[in-house]
């Protein structure tokens, strides 16, 4: 199909993401199937909605309060139009494309060239740049990058990669409560579930797998968020060059942001973590080869990308 | 059996303001988006004088890219129909690149730092004024297709919401080219 152009991008990586975060729900159903199988109503039914608990506990912080935890996380500081007047007039012109609210501007101190969008919502919205990448991105790169992460703004990625995180750190937690009670003879206590071997069995199959099988669909909903970044990108700018030569110029450069913390890779445009390392199921981003291939055919589509 | 009903009827209330709703937001955003433009035209508009003059200091003998220039803003100042106020832009946009490219054969100019300056704001005002339009333009197609297709096209009578106008501007290439270089 020739369907290349970005309205088709968006919706289909929208698609995606739903079906994606169906996938999440039913997975948590799944351990919680499976925890009713092998220990019996009295068990799960606490330590399901404990585990949803914890997880919600965990994730809302960081959810609600993103745009100021990522600030400490990441070392970025707060600037105004005066410390960088030209980033901003480059900003304002994607806010106006956008029709979004002009959101906070940070500078990260990093010899990398990254960036990466915040906050709970498009009023809290915060984007940040590594000094880095300012000095290597002419205004047509630059406004690309930003277009990409006011697209982040614009779908409430922050969100969406929220929802993902909570319902994989539930599943995480439950399947590690479940396999230690399992050791400690858990079934002992609770003889009311259910007594089939073959359910016993893909029970605790699921338990074992669930955390992985989480671990997963997150990856690939971050990946798809990123896909759908870049189509949305293209939307505000209409130029698909823009963002692709700057992809380019990042998939040439080799350094990677200092703080190679996972917690907060999922945010940057580019990966922060080492692409060798990471296998592909597991990464935070697609290819940046595919991204800049997409990026390419939508270029050919015309002036106005349509 | 009266519950249902009672059910029915809510629902279809709920459905008539949605669509009602629908339409004013689109109708407004329309009218929030025009204005956008108008801020960004009023801003280029501006930087017209200190820009000739800064131009005329080191060029002087280009009097006519001036005059066209100076009688481009005036036109655009004054334009206050959607369709005059299109095509009084396109205007300014082509009369001041021919300002612009008479500057690139002036290198002291060139390099004077009120000038890079200028340009840069000029640059960016160029942009925002593009983009605004596109923005414009995106939202007037959606409120046309609403006003157009079921169920919307039901309540624009009683939302009292019409079609709108797209910001046309004369020369079709400077539409597609959000990224002006000087």
């Amino acid at each position: 199909m020739a369907e290349n152009n970005f309205r088709a991008l968006q919706s289909a990586n929208k698609g995606k993401t739903y079906f994606l975060l169906a996938s999440m729900g039913a997975l948590t159903w799944l351990v919680a199937y499976a925890a009713l199988t092998y220990f019996g109503v009295g068990t799960a039914s606490t330590m399901v909605p404990m585990a949803v608990g914890f997880a919600l506990i965990g994730v809302w912080g960081s959810y609600y309060g993103s745009d100021k935890l990522v600030l400490t996380m990441t070392g970025a500081k707060l600037i105004t139009r005066e410390q960088a007047p030209e980033l901003f007039n480059v900003i304002e012109e994607v806010v106006i494309a956008s029709g979004l609210p002009m959101p906070k501007v940070a500078i990260v101190e990093d010899s990398a060239p990254n960036a990466f969008a915040t906050g709970r919502n498009p009023d809290h919205a915060l984007i940040a740049f590594t000094t880095r990448i300012l000095e290597v991105m002419d205004r047509d790169e630059l406004q690309g990058v930003i277009a990409h992460e006011m697209s982040h703004v614009a779908n409430r990625d922050t969100l969406v990669s929220a929802v993902a995180a909570t319902t994989a750190g539930a599943i995480a937690i439950l399947s590690d409560f479940l396999t230690r009670m399992m050791w400690f003879g858990g079934r002992g206590r609770d003889r009311d579930g259910n007594s089939n071997p073959l359910a016993l069995v893909f029970s605790l199959l699921i338990l074992i797998l669930a955390p992985l099988a989480a671990m997963l669909l997150k990856s690939a909903i971050s990946r798809k968020r990123e896909a759908l970044a870049d189509a949305t990108a293209v939307s505000f700018t209409r130029n698909p060059a823009g963002l692709r030569k700057a992809l380019e110029v990042l998939a040439s450069d080799t350094t990677v942001v200092r703080q190679q913390s996972n917690a907060v890779a999922h945010i940057w445009i580019e990966s922060p973590l080492d692409g060798n390392t990471v296998s592909k199921l597991f990464s935070t981003h697609p290819p940046i080869q595919e991204r800049i291939a997409t990026l390419r055919a939508m270029e050919s589509l015309g002036p106005a990308g349509e | 059996m009266e519950y249902i009903v009672i059910g029915v009827i809510a629902l279809l209330v709920i459905f008539v303001i949605a669509q009602y709703n629908r339409l004013v937001r689109l109708n407004i955003t329309v009218d929030e988006a025009f204005a956008q433009i108008e801020v960004q035209l009023k801003r280029r508009a501006d930087l017209i004088p200190n820009l000739v003059e800064t131009v005329k200091g080191y060029a002087k003998h280009e009097q006519g890219t001036f005059d066209a220039v100076v009688a481009a803003r005036a036109k655009a100042t004054s334009a206050s129909s959607l369709a005059d106020v299109a095509a009084a832009d396109g205007a300014v946009t082509s009369a001041l690149r021919g300002l612009l490219a008479v500057a690139e054969a002036y290198p002291d100019l060139k390099a004077s730092s009120n000038f890079l300056s200028l340009q840069e704001e000029l640059s960016t005002t160029e942009n925002k004024v593009s983009f605004a339009r596109q923005f414009y333009n995106d939202n007037v197609r959606q409120l046309n297709t609403a006003v157009k297709t079921i169920p919307t096209s039901f309540f624009a009578g009683l939302a009292k919401v019409g079609a709108r106008e797209f910001y046309e501007v004369e020369n079709a290439a400077d539409r597609n080219v959000p990224n002006v270089k000087f």
